[in-house]
């Protein structure tokens, strides 16, 4: 049965000359799980929340959405209100009360139910989502998976028929994020509960998805069942597919099949194991050891006296010019160390050395400092402001900034409020900003959170082009694929102390667990095996040159 | 200690204070005042362990010595003239006033510091959405923004501070000048991600119909009799001030400070009233003493 369709919409800003949405046209069936998904900027959030009628954007709505047969704007607003729940992106900014246990009664008590009701809901939604533990705590003490966590569950508790999630998982840590897309899979297995949710992480909800869409400059491009969506895809919009299917339409080229597409680990190893391929050429990339530029010895950190310590007899080094990735769980001190490198907090133990020189802390006109949310990095109302006075205080002329503006490709956002930007332009915008000061260090904590893949990609090369003129980068990430393109070498963070720091192919071709997509694939079938899907493609029969 | 005064429901608790308070003001009386302190000490012990009471044991000590000294040297009214100082008389009855006020100060303080741990911020908000629905939910909002803000405040510090600005370095303009820059950055992008909190509100059906509250609290059977109780007490309490047997008077002649006939009778529910929180906890205590003994 029909839940929910659209037909003709389009829809534009006020005031805007283009539309955002132009002649969507799609009919969701009850039961459906879709992704949505396309480039920063597509739509897909637009298109979303005009399907929830409470915070629809205003402005230019042509065509109709249906909801159960008829029009979404003469249902009784009660009703949608209950039976579309929505999901957003920042699990922080969506949760309202102090406590969870006020967190969870919040939309029940804006629907009148009675205690009863209430208590009766909420020990069963507890004992279905395991929150036993979480009831009685503060808001502020949850995780980011957690938190996100509560707030389906408090949309749950309203028994919708739709649930709507708009990027869900992206502030989360892998971990987190595939037991959140697990629990929507239940959810929908076990429920039948229509799921339309846009996201960037593909690497899951490929296989768990029965249908995907893909939205492109405000028209809908794909509409087809996975495997169908990602032959269509492939190769105009191949950043928004799972490593799987890339790695399938990479080697074979020519002879693809959509029903053989593989989109899970196991499918694709059946898969490949069927494949004639080349052997990979060793590549002996050649690490030129290099005098360390920091060094740390025996920190210990804790925030408070009475706190497990964050950091214990920490041992850490970083060679100029390496661009280092920092992996490891949630609370390893993954972020604390980073903190540490810059000074913003001193270890109660240890010694810190800078191009071999014993220092309380590195001089901070060396160091830049890349937050995971870089709205705060902003003090001044446009870009362009922002960069005049950063440049005044560095005393650069305009040309270096302009240069800088150039290769960053943000000429065209200078006038514009950062909060204005999105995500990765807004990481874009505030590396600009550090890079104006000269730094010779960079620390850069969570930048893919959030960020499209094709973004995700440009910023990867970005920052590599900084690291091969002699800039060393420290970045904190959850991002293995991320990590794995582009890092040299990656640490591993746990309890308190690096286990181990390897050169990035050898790090993830050890690892069974933590590692790539491609490494998993293919780990059984080559010596070494690979961890990248560019590796994966030189691979193929069919590949020239090499 | 699941069962204890603490377990009770809030209105029972919040009568509590308004009872014992209004107790304290009322008689004043040595004899009644002192004994009262001395329950609301235990009280203290038994809750907490005297952690509270640490705190502000030298405000408390402080406060009513100086009232006890303060007193005589103003009021110097009285039959009943002790000694001169610097050609002041000292009476008896002022020393007695004295002593009178402090205790009352003393006694309502030491309640107070009780106050917080039995009436809850959850509970105390419990009580008060009753009455202001619309208040209720505004404040449990800002609750949480309260240790939010300081957080994020912390992050732009931190943030700010590698980027060479700085409320810790500098001169005093330049510091304050920061500071000011700090708090904008706050504001402006609290404001921009309470647009989202506005977004999840209205997306769970904020303000489409009259909201219910949730009652995590019920009246059980041992409430109603201790809220019986209470108010049999607090009544008794009452008529035993209007017919002057709790109050000491002063004026025009000194009573005994003994007490006599009838007063006993009301110093025992005075007792009883004030000590209500000792019964419940103290069963607790001693059923957990017993229990464990026997296993």
């Amino acid at each position: 049965m029909e839940i929910l369709s659209a037909q003709n919409v389009t829809f534009s800003y006020p005031d805007a000359t283009e539309s955002v949405l132009d002649d969507i046209h799609f009919t969701i069936q009850e039961g459906d799980f879709v992704l949505l998904c396309g480039p920063s900027g597509s739509g897909k959030s637009t298109l979303l929340r005009l399907l929830k009628e409470e915070i629809a954007p205003h402005g230019n709505l042509g065509g109709n959405i249906y909801y159960r047969g008829s029009m979404i704007k003469e249902q009784d607003r009660f009703l949608l209100a209950k039976e579309i729940g929505m999901v957003f992106q920042d699990p922080e900014n969506q949760i309202v009360m102090e406590r969870v246990m006020d967190e969870l009664l919040f939309g029940m008590e804006n629907m009148g139910y009675t205690t009863d009701k209430m208590r009766k809901k909420v020990a069963e939604m507890v004992h279905f989502f395991g929150l036993n533990d979480l009831v009685n705590k503060k808001t502020a003490e949850l995780s980011g998976g957690q938190k996100q966590l509560i707030n389906l569950a408090s949309v749950l508790l309203l028994e919708p028929k739709l649930l709507l999630l708009d990027e869900p998982t992206a502030q989360l840590d892998p971990i987190a994020a595939k037991e959140f897309i697990h629990l929507l899979e239940r959810l929908n297995d076990e429920f039948g509960i229509t799921i339309l949710v846009v996201e960037h992480r593909m690497e899951e909800l490929f296989s768990v998805a029965n249908r995907v869409m893909l939205l492109d400059k405000g028209h809908l491009v794909v509409d087809q069942s996975p495997r169908k969506a990602a032959h269509q895809m492939y190769p105009e919009f191949q950043s928004f597919l799972p490593s799987t299917a890339l790695c399938y339409m990479g080697i074979s080229q020519q002879a693809t099949k959509p029903d053989q597409i593989p989109l899970t680990v196991k499918e694709a190893k059946q898969w490949i194991s069927t494949q004639e391929l080349k052997q990979p050429t060793q590549g002996h990339g050649t690490i030129v050891e290099k005098s360390p530029l920091i060094e740390l010895k025996a920190i210990d950190f804790q925030y408070t006296k009475h706190s497990t310590p964050v950091l214990y007899n920490l041992s850490f080094s970083i060679n100029k010019g390496e661009w280092m990735a920092l992996v490891g769980a949630n609370g390893t001190g993954k972020t604390t160390l980073l903190k540490l490198i810059g000074g913003l907090i001193k270890p109660q133990h240890g010694t810190m050395k800078y191009n071999g020189k014993k220092v309380k802390n590195i001089d901070p006109q060396q160091i830049g400092y890349l937050p995971q949310n870089p709205r705060i990095f902003f003090l001044h109302d446009t870009l362009k402001e922002e960069y005049q006075e950063i440049a005044r205080k560095h005393q650069k002329r305009e040309e270096e900034v302009q240069s800088l503006l150039e290769i960053f490709q943000l000429a065209d956002l200078l006038d514009r409020h950062p909060y204005d930007l999105s995500g990765g332009e807004l990481q874009k915008a505030a590396l600009v900003g550090i890079l104006l000061g000269n730094p010779s260090i960079l620390l850069i904590d969570e930048p893919t959170k959030g960020m499209d893949p094709s973004f995700k990609k440009e910023f990867g090369l970005l920052v590599q082009g900084l690291v091969e003129e002699g800039l060393t980068v420290i970045m904190v990430t959850h991002d293995i694929e991320f990590a794995a393109s582009y890092a040299t070498r990656c640490s591993m963070l746990f309890q308190g102390d690096i286990t181990v720091t390897e050169p990035t192919k050898q790090f993830f071709q050890e690892n069974t667990y933590y590692t790539t997509m491609m490494n998993r694939i293919t780990r059984d079938f080559h010596t070494p095996a690979l961890v990248t899907l560019e590796e994966a493609m030189l691979l193929s029969p069919n590949h020239i040159g090499s | 200690m699941i069962r204890g005064f603490r377990s009770f429901h809030p209105i029972l608790l919040l009568l509590y204070y308004i009872f014992v308070i209004t107790s304290f003001m009322l008689y004043q009386h040595p004899f009644f005042l002192l004994a009262g302190i001395c329950l609301v000490l235990m009280i203290n012990l038994i809750l907490d362990g005297g952690e509270q009471l640490k705190k502000w044991m030298w405000m408390l000590i402080g406060m009513s010595s100086l009232i006890l000294i303060l007193t005589p040297l103003f009021n110097r009214r009285g039959n009943h003239i002790l000694f001169y100082l610097f050609e002041n008389q000292v009476t008896l009855e002022s020393i007695i006033q004295g002593i009178m006020i402090a205790a009352t100060l003393v006694g309502i303080l030491a309640t107070f510091l009780t106050f917080n741990l039995i009436l809850t911020a959850d509970k105390f908000l419990f009580l008060f959405a009753r009455g202001f629905p619309q208040w209720a939910i505004l404040i449990m909002i800002s609750m949480r923004f309260v240790p939010l803000l300081i957080r994020r405040l912390k992050d732009i510090e931190q943030v700010q501070q590698l980027k060479g600005l700085s409320i810790k370095q500098g001169s005093v303009k330049r510091r304050a000048h920061n500071g000011m820059l700090f708090i904008q950055i706050l504001l402006t992008s609290s404001l921009e991600e309470s647009i989202q909190t506005a977004d999840s509100i209205a997306a769970r059906g904020y303000g489409l119909r009259k909201r219910s509250k949730y009652h995590p609290y019920t009246m059980k059977g041992t409430d109603w009799t201790v809220l019986t109780a209470m108010i049999v007490l607090f009544s008794l309490l009452v008529f035993g001030w209007w017919l002057g047997d709790g109050v000491l008077l002063l004026q025009p002649i000194l009573e005994s400070v003994w007490l006599s006939g009838r007063e006993w009778f009301y110093f025992s529910i005075w007792l009883a009233l004030i000590g209500i929180p000792m019964v419940t906890e103290g069963k607790e205590v001693l059923k957990w003493k017993y229990y464990l003994h026997k296993m």
